[in-house]
């Protein structure tokens, strides 16, 4: 081969020439002589650029990366020679003197002991595959990143998993230890824990009562239920209901504290307390205390509390026996209220002080014309009480005729209006009430047998106060929260002295009469405690008889002046006379008659 | 002025670019742009009062697309094997890519670095595994290109090394 030429030396055949060119492959060939690669044919426009301004023809090694050096020094210099795979190089870069980068293969073959170089600037799809390559390992990149972040909040998790679970088993165990009944209600006031202690409660296992609406599992009166879904749904803030009577497993009595869930406001937490101990003592403190209207705990109120019990179960006529102002009436409204005819009318009727024909008409009603001034029909007490009670107050002072009639109502369970001449059928629980003794009236002939034994079926005796003084200080203090809660004062209590004039007066009105004294020494009363200059001048003026015997009636003659006292204060006033002494106004004029007192 | 080639070896994405533009020209992209082939870099250095001429061979990453060529790691003077910390399974590409290279290059020095260290909160490989190479007699350093730590001393370690240490053969001129 001869000596190198400067200039590519131009090619027999310029049509491959052209091919290689235009694929950017530079064609060299070794001097086998120098060592050195040089330039054949046409050379692509990369080689120009690279060469700057003057084109040249040889390989200058050392302007290219030492990659290409060692590619070409390679051990085996006939390598590519017979081998039937060809081995590239493999790309590599190259950086201009603008840093921009081009990237390059080389290829050395040996065709017939000719050694001859291929440089290929690699384009288009080099780049291609680049983006292939590179975009697929991004991908591997973001899964990995993605997967780490996956697990991570996979264990955080499940950290977080077994965190709450230590702080619910702790907390669960406290309930449990606490014998805290609660119970959680989601947002539709589905249960979705209960304790075991409200499980216990509620009377159902946590299979039973997880999931199902509370409504299901509370077992309670239609009108707590109400007010209990009210609250319920109603915007939070914790409060305590209660206590309610639940029926299921036994009647117990609950007290109800609702609060809502402090990371979830729609759901509920519910507290359930046992009450039914605290119930059932406080019921039978206040049964001792007071039964329904009446106040005392003395054994005499407590024999008759149980006698009105007693009584009220059995549909029979009562004869309620007893001073004046002891509360007649009361007992027999507690009877009322106690007995199966409670949801029917109650009425009473004071029979003290009025003529045959107006009891008989008030009683049995008339027909209109009956008597003079009977302008319409009428409706007696009877008809009215129909399927209730009929309270007859003072029936020793019933006329003989009447009597008579009320016999027969009494055995026909029939009345007949005045004036009439059928008969209706009522069906009337007759209660009945004297301060006389009416087998005294019987002997004396003004009360007939017969009818005494139709009413006294069954008898109740109401014990004068003198003879349950221990009952006045639960009576005064009862009398003082009413009567000041109506006249808008405020006394809270009696001072001793007070009270031991109270407890030592004869209290010939009875309770009435401590009533009105009540009255009358809030209405006195100038601080917050009543004292004795508080009370009615009669018994503050009146000489204390500790150990007055129940039975030694009042001298007449001291009645008398009580009697006239307290018309002259009350100025004439009967009624208001009969208030001041604390006795009915009946009996305030039946005394006036007997004491033969003409009032002005 | 003697010259050294020096392979950087690894899996791909661990930071052999950067590592060494770092180190040669002290900048850092967050930008990724992956290695198709090899990418000679040089810079001078002057180890134990010797200069030495580093040519970093820069190749591509080893992974299911490209393997490394043994051709490319002849005549390697020294080489450094690079792991992603926060990617547990480049440990297991730097082991096998240690191996071709002794079986290559014989035992010449090599110094191994977990890059990204700025972000150890993230790591994957532990002390435990760590240790584990060092009981292997690696060189383990710590380092990260995106901060410039443990760059230079990374390379300058390796020099050490191929100064203190003159191969046997392989030497590449
Ligand atoms: N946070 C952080 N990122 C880094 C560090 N070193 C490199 N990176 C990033 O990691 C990615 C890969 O970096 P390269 O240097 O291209 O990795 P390579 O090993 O050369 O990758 P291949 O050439 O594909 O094998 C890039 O997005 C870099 O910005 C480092 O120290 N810290
Ligand atoms: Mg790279």
């Amino acid at each position: 081969m001869s000596s190198p030429p400067l200039h590519p030396v131009p090619s027999e055949n310029p049509l491959p020439d052209r091919v290689l060119s235009s694929l950017d492959i530079a064609v060299f060939e070794r001097n086998g002589m120098t060592g050195e690669f040089h330039l054949q044919g046409r050379a692509p426009e990369w080689w120009c650029a690279r060469c700057g301004s003057e084109p040249r023809t040889v390989l200058d090694l050392d302007l290219w990366s030492p990659f290409l050096k060692d590619y070409l020094i390679a051990d085996d210099p006939a390598r590519n020679a017979e081998a039937s795979v060809v081995e590239k190089s493999g790309p590599w870069t190259e950086t201009d003197g603008q840093g921009a980068t081009m990237t390059f293969e080389a290829t050395v073959l040996c065709i017939e002991s000719r050694t001859i170089l291929l440089v290929e600037c690699l384009g288009t799809g080099f780049e291609q595959m680049r983006a292939i390559v590179q975009r697929a390992r991004e991908r591997v990149l973001a899964e990995t990143i993605a997967s780490k972040t996956q697990r991570k909040t996979e264990t955080r998790l499940i950290n977080q998993l077994e965190a709450s679970e230590r702080t619910k088993d702790d907390a669960l165990a406290l309930l449990q230890h606490l014998g805290l009944a609660a119970l959680v209600l989601d947002e539709r006031g589905r249960i979705t824990f209960a304790s075991d202690h409200g499980l216990e409660l509620l009377g159902f296992s946590a299979e039973e009562a997880i999931g199902r609406e509370w409504e299901e599992v509370f077992l309670i009166e239609e009108q707590d239920r109400v007010m209990l879904r009210e609250l319920i749904e109603a915007p939070p803030n914790g409060r305590i209901v209660g206590p309610l009577c639940m029926r299921k497993p036994n009647p117990s009595w609950v007290e109800l504290g609702i609060h809502h869930d402090p990371r979830h406001p729609d759901r509920r937490i519910l507290v359930v307390t046992d009450r039914t101990e605290l119930h059932t003592l406080r019921r039978v403190l206040n049964e001792q205390s007071s039964f329904h209207d009446l106040v005392g705990k003395s054994p005499a109120m407590l024999r008759v509390y149980q006698l009105v019990r007693d009584v009220a179960s059995v549909d029979t006529t009562v004869l309620i026996e007893g001073e004046t102002g002891t509360g007649k009436e009361l007992i027999a409204r507690a009877i009322h209220s106690v007995s199966e005819r409670r949801n029917k009318p109650f009425i009473a009727a004071n029979c003290a002080g009025l003529t045959d024909s107006l009891l008989t008409s008030q009683l049995f009603g008339h027909k209109r014309g009956a008597f003079t001034g009977a302008v319409n029909d009428q409706q007696g007490l009877f008809e009215a009480a129909d399927g209730g009670t009929l309270f007859l107050d003072e029936i020793g002072d019933i006329p003989p005729p009447v009597q008579t009639a009320l016999l027969r109502v009494l055995q026909e369970k029939e009345i007949t209006r005045l004036g009439e001449a059928r008969p209706r059928k009522v069906n009337v629980r007759v209660l009945a009430a004297t301060h006389h003794n009416l087998s005294e009236d019987v002997v004396r002939g003004s009360f007939r047998a017969d009818l005494l034994y139709r009413i006294r079926v069954a008898r109740i005796q109401l014990p004068p106060l003198r003879e349950r003084r221990e009952d006045i200080p639960l009576l005064a203090q009862s009398f003082l929260v009413t009567v000041c809660t109506a006249a808008a004062k405020t006394v809270d209590s009696l001072k001793p002295d007070a009270l031991h004039r109270l407890m030592s007066y004869v209290w010939p009105g009875n309770v009435r009469e401590l009533r009105s004294a009540i009255e009358f020494a809030v209405i006195s009363c100038k601080g917050r405690e009543v004292s004795t200059d508080d009370l009615p001048p009669e018994i503050v003026g009146a000489s204390a008889v500790p150990d007055l015997s129940a039975s030694v009636p009042l001298p007449e003659h001291d009645e008398k002046t009580r009697l006239l006292a307290a018309l002259a204060d009350a100025k004439g006033n009967r009624t208001e006379a009969a208030r001041r002494l604390g006795i009915s106004r009946a009996t305030f004029y039946r005394r006036l008659i007997e004491l033969h007192i003409q009032p002005r | 002025m003697i010259q050294k080639k020096i392979c950087m070896l690894g899996g791909f994405a661990v930071g052999k670019t950067s590592l060494v533009r770092r180190f040669v020209s002290n900048v850092f992209s967050d930008q990724y742009q992956t290695t198709i082939g090899v990418t000679v870099e040089k810079k001078c250095v002057t180890v134990a009062s010797q200069e030495i001429m580093m040519v970093l061979w820069d190749l591509y990453g080893e992974d299911e697309f490209q393997h490394v060529r043994d051709l490319y790691l002849r005549g390697s003077s020294g080489y450094i094997v690079v792991m992603d910390g926060t990617r547990k399974d480049t440990l297991q590409t730097a082991l096998a890519l240690q191996q071709t290279a002794a079986n290559t290059v014989g035992p010449v020095p090599f110094v191994s670095i977990i890059n990204k260290a700025d972000m150890r909160s993230e790591w994957e490989i532990d002390e435990h595994v760590i240790e584990q190479l060092r009981d292997r007699s690696w060189t383990v350093l710590f380092g990260s290109a995106k901060l410039g730590q443990g760059v230079d001393e990374l390379f300058l370690n390796l020099a050490t090394q191929m100064v203190q240490r003159p191969p046997l053969s392989n030497t590449h001129p």
